[in-house]
Formats: C-alpha cells, structure tokens, sequence
C-alpha cells in the first residue's frame, strides 16, 4: 500500500513537472530580485556603509530578529501564491487528462484500484506540493540570507553577527512547515471539489469547477433567500483558525519596539490547537473526503469509451 | 482442461441497446482464442466485462474471481493490450519500467530491458517520441515481462504496417506464448491471426454465433466453388451464404456431408475471414 502510494506520487511528479519547477522558477526570480537590487544599491556604497554602521552599533539583537523575521516570512508569500495556483490547475488536470489522452484503460490494466490511485492525487496536493514547495523555500532563504551575508561583510560588517546569528531560523522553518501542511488541510474540501470535477468532466474543468461555485450559491439566493453555501465558501477564505491574533500593543510601546525575543517568532503565532479544535477544519475534511470518493466512483463505474 | 474464463448468461445493457446478450462460453487454459465480430457487435463489451472495466449481468468468472468486483486482483495475472489503452506520452521509458516494477508483482525488469535492447526503444526516450510501431513494441515488451496467465488483445496492431504487424505476432508467439498462458484477442485483420489461433468465436447483435475449435472447423464447415447445374442441386442443400467469384458461385455449407457436395464442384475449407461473412450474412438473412 504504501510503497504504491510512493510510486503514485512519484508519477504525478513525472508528469506534472511544474510541480517543482514552478516553486523553483519562483525562488530563482527572488533570489535574482535581490541580486539586482544589491548591484543598484552598491552604487550608494556611502549611505548603506552608514547604515550597516548604524545597523551593528544602534540596532539590538531584537530590531535585528524581527527584521531578518519579517524578511524570511515575507519571501515565503510568493510561494504559498504560487502553490495555491498550482494546487488549482494539478486538481483540476489529474483525473481529467488521463481520460483526454487515453492512457487510463493502460494505468487500470494494472494491479492498482481506482481508490488508490485517486487518494495518491489527494496526496499529491496534500503532501507533495507542499513539501516540494518547503524545501525550495528553505534553500531561497539560505541562498538569500548567504547574499545578504557576502554583501554585509563587503561593507564591513560582521555578518555571523549581524545575520546568522540573528536570523530565526529553525523557528521560521518549523513554522513555515506547518503552515505549508496545514493550509491545504484547511482548503481540502476545494481540493476535493477540484478532484471531483476533474474526473466528471467531459470538457473544459477549469470552467465546470468555478461556474458551479459562482451559480449555486445565486441559485440558492433565488429560491430560498439564503445565503448558506456562499458563507461557507467565503469562511475558507476569511476564517482560517491557524493564527493567534496579534496584538500590536504586545510589540510596540508607542514607537519603540518592546516585545521579547519568544514573541519575535513565527511559531508562536501559530496556532495548531485551534486549528485542531476547530469545527470547521473537521467539517471540511468530511467533505473533502465526500468528494473524493464520488471521484473513485466516477472513475471506477464510468465507461466512456 | 481447467477453464480460465467462464461465462454464463452473461449481458451487459446501454439503456436500450443490449451489448451483450446472454453470452455463455469457457475459455481454457493454453488456448489462443481469436474473438470476431462487426463493429459494434459487442466485443469490446465483452472485453471489458471479462477485464473487469465494466459490470454486467449474468455470472463471468475469471480466473475464479468476479473480475469486476475484484479487479485489482485480477490485473495481477491479467494483461492487456487495447489501441484505446494507449502509453501516456508525457513518461519516459525508463519511468515506466520503474512504475512497472514498484507496482506490478509479477513484472521482471530484466525480462522487459532485454526484451527492449531487441528494439529500436531508447530508455530515456519518452512515449510520445516514439513511432506508433515503436510504442507497440514497448507495450508488448511490458506486457511480456509479466508472468501473466491470461492475455487480452483488442486491436492491438491498429494502425501499424504489414512489417510491424507480423513482428508483434511473432513475438507474441515467440516469447509470451508457451502453452501455459492463455490469449483473448480481437482483431479485424484476421488472416494474420488465422495460423495462430486454436479456438474460434463470432459475435454479432451481442449474442455469440460460432464458438469452436480450429481444428473443427473442417468438419464443420464446406466452402464449394461451383457453377451451372451443380449450383442449382447445390443450393438445394441449403447454403449459409452464396457469393459470386469470377463468374462462379461459391457457397459456405454447415455440417453438410461433404459426401453429398461430392461431384457438384470444388469443395474446401472455407478461411476464417469467408467463414465470418458466411455466419454475419447468414444470420442476418
């Protein structure tokens, strides 16, 4: 079972090749971005010098930590974009191009159930998307931080100090991964919904799965005055119970920035028990699940040729 | 003889059309069994059902499992090969063997590499690379390699020239047949399967009209290229099918004595290919 799974996933990636190349394109144009910017920002060698100055002599470790803190997290907003779109266009081509291009009468010829094939695209969305796109962002801020580093010490300053040391790493890290696993976890039931209607349609998926999302919700409202599927859509995208709230007061002290070193963190914003305590993460799951096994069955009963 | 497929009653209905109408017939163990039929006459259903791709009525048993119920037990020991099962385009040949390997229990790598290094086939070259015969040659290659008791074929030399045709029976003889695996196969170019097959079926409107072995036909079956007179007394004896060949008439008899056709002109085994016409147009009439 679980050596088929690997073999599975494994030949979503073959197929689907942007599944690391387009996280990888996205860590290339950054690291090329700031690259760019250090050339054009040399040209002020005199007023960075006196901010690297000012940055080793002024600055506490504290203001360091949050400004490496907010760098990292930031960088990682471009790949959790990209991976969405991914998660989208993978969803709704994996059930539908095998029909397309005729090679599902060659993978049902083999010793593999039509449940376990259609689980390994579950989990190709769950798990290999991101923890492909983790590990591109963990080598971007490496590569990043190391450019930062060299153009640190061109100017004279210490950059063990002034960056490694500083930079909250294993914390970012740890959080990013949980972040990443998790926010596909929260938006399984459109994963399912994608899945499903990639292995119903007769023709154009991207259509069928937005269309219905758009027309159900106003065919409610025209019929029962209700609104129930829409606020449950539009709650995926502003419920997400995973972040503590932050209460700016706990960092700043008017402009001064007061808060401890254990606040200065991404993980401590995270927040796994809510998000495991949450009804709505559950009710999603139960859905997504529903969804993909009226995915195994269409693919399993459905005879189209 | 220990029967391999075995099909009772069995039907298998799209809304008012009956694909598949109550079908029974065995398929043992060994045999090469070629399966004709009209387009649309019910033969890829009746593929499908006994690969477990379809559900119908009635009791087909395959191997001794339900095929469709439980399919993936089945694929372990059945392979097969269809022009509508085609290599996805996008995988290397490499990647395949590797898939092949990690997900199939009864797939030897070193039997499909070897097989392969006979071929024009690179490793790392991906399907859609390859010409439709080369794509043919790697499917069987696969195919072989796994230590299968029943093969299906449904059209499996579509669209490949004479020269590839015959490789792919020779080698379907050569290094998969052995007297212990077993052969379903369709295909509408029969006189290249004719000399292989030992067993015969027809189907038409979904129900079956000749199931026999090759060496049986003889007996069964008298083509008689005749003219004039002899045509007339002939006829009498209530031919399948009558057809005009230069001028003569040659007619398909069934379990005629070919003592009585003695003298009315050249009596002789009909091909499988006259003998198909002679059934679908006999019973049609």
């Amino acid at each position: 079972m679980i050596t088929h799974q690997l073999a599975l996933v494994r030949r979503e990636i073959w197929e689907h090749r942007s599944l690391y190349i387009t996280p990888a394109v996205v860590g290339l144009i950054m690291i090329l971005t700031l690259f760019t910017a250090f050339v054009f920002a040399s040209g002020y060698q005199e007023i960075v010098d006196l901010g690297i100055v000012g940055a080793q002599s002024l600055a506490g470790d504290l203001e360091r930590r949050a400004a490496l803190l907010a760098v990292l997290v930031g960088n990682t907003a471009p790949f959790m974009f990209a991976g969405a779109i991914l998660t989208i266009f993978y969803s709704l081509d994996c059930l539908y191009a095998e029909r397309k291009n005729k090679s599902i009468l060659f993978w049902r010829s083999l010793p593999i159930t039509d449940a376990e094939t259609v689980i390994s695209k579950l989990l190709t969305n769950l798990i290999a998307i991101p923890v492909i796109a983790f590990v591109v962002i963990v080598i971007t801020h490496l590569v990043i931080l190391a450019m930062i580093s060299v153009f640190v010490s061109i100017q004279g300053g210490s950059s063990m100090f002034l960056i490694w040391k500083s930079a909250p790493l294993l914390d970012v890290w740890v959080g990013m991964f949980l972040v990443t696993i998790l926010l596909p976890v929260w938006f399984s039931p459109l994963i399912g919904w994608f899945l499903f209607v990639s292995g119903w349609t007769k023709r154009s998926p991207l259509l069928m799965a937005f269309l219905p999302l758009m027309l159900v919700p106003t065919l409610e409202y025209w019929v029962l005055r209700t609104h129930l599927i829409w606020d449950a859509i539009q709650s995926r995208f502003d419920q997400l119970p995973l972040f503590k709230g932050i209460d700016p007061e706990t960092l700043f002290n008017e402009r001064e920035l007061v808060a401890s070193a254990d606040a200065i963190s991404l993980l401590a914003y995270v927040d796994i028990g809510s998000f495991l305590a949450s009804p709505q993460m559950w009710a999603g799951v139960v859905v997504c699940g529903l969804f993909v096994t009226a995915a195994i069955y269409v693919r399993r009963y459905r005879d189209e040729s | 003889m220990s029967s391999l497929v075995t099909a009772r009653n069995v039907s298998k209905s799209f809304g008012n059309v009956r694909a598949v109408d109550n079908v029974s017939f065995d398929i043992e163990k060994g045999k090469i069994m070629g399966l004709f039929g009209p387009n649309g006459a019910g033969k890829t259903t009746l593929l499908k059902a006994v690969l477990g791709l379809t559900d119908c009525d009635g009791s087909l048993s395959v191997l001794g499992l339900d095929p469709f119920k439980q399919r993936k037990e089945l694929m372990k020991n059945i392979c097969f090969i269809a022009d509508v099962a085609v290599l996805p385009g996008w995988i290397k040949v490499s990647q395949l063997l590797d898939f092949m390997e990690s997900t199939h229990p009864n797939f030897s790598r070193p039997r499909a590499e070897d097989l392969l290094s006979r071929t024009k086939v690179r490793k790392d070259a991906k399907v859609r690379e390859l010409s439709k015969g080369m794509v043919t040659q790697l499917h069987l290659s696969i195919i072989t390699a796994i230590d299968a008791k029943l093969l299906v074929l449904d059209e499996p030399t579509l669209g490949l020239d004479i020269i590839f045709r015959k490789e792919f029976y020779s080698n379907l003889l050569n290094d998969y047949f052995d007297g212990e695996r077993t052969i379903l196969i369709t295909t509408h170019q029969v006189e290249e399967i004719e000399n292989l097959m030992t067993d015969i079926m027809f189907i038409n409107d979904g129900r079956i009209l000749l199931d026999s072995s090759m060496e049986a036909l003889p007996q069964t079956f008298t083509e008689l290229t005749t003219s004039g007179e002899n045509a007339d007394r002939a006829r009498q004896l209530g031919p399948l099918w009558e057809r005009d060949v230069f001028g003569k008439k040659v007619m398909t008899f069934e379990g005629v004595d070919p003592n009585k056709l003695e003298g009315l002109g050249e009596p002789h085994t009909p091909s499988v290919a006259d003998l198909f016409v002679a059934k679908v147009k006999g019973a049609a009439a």
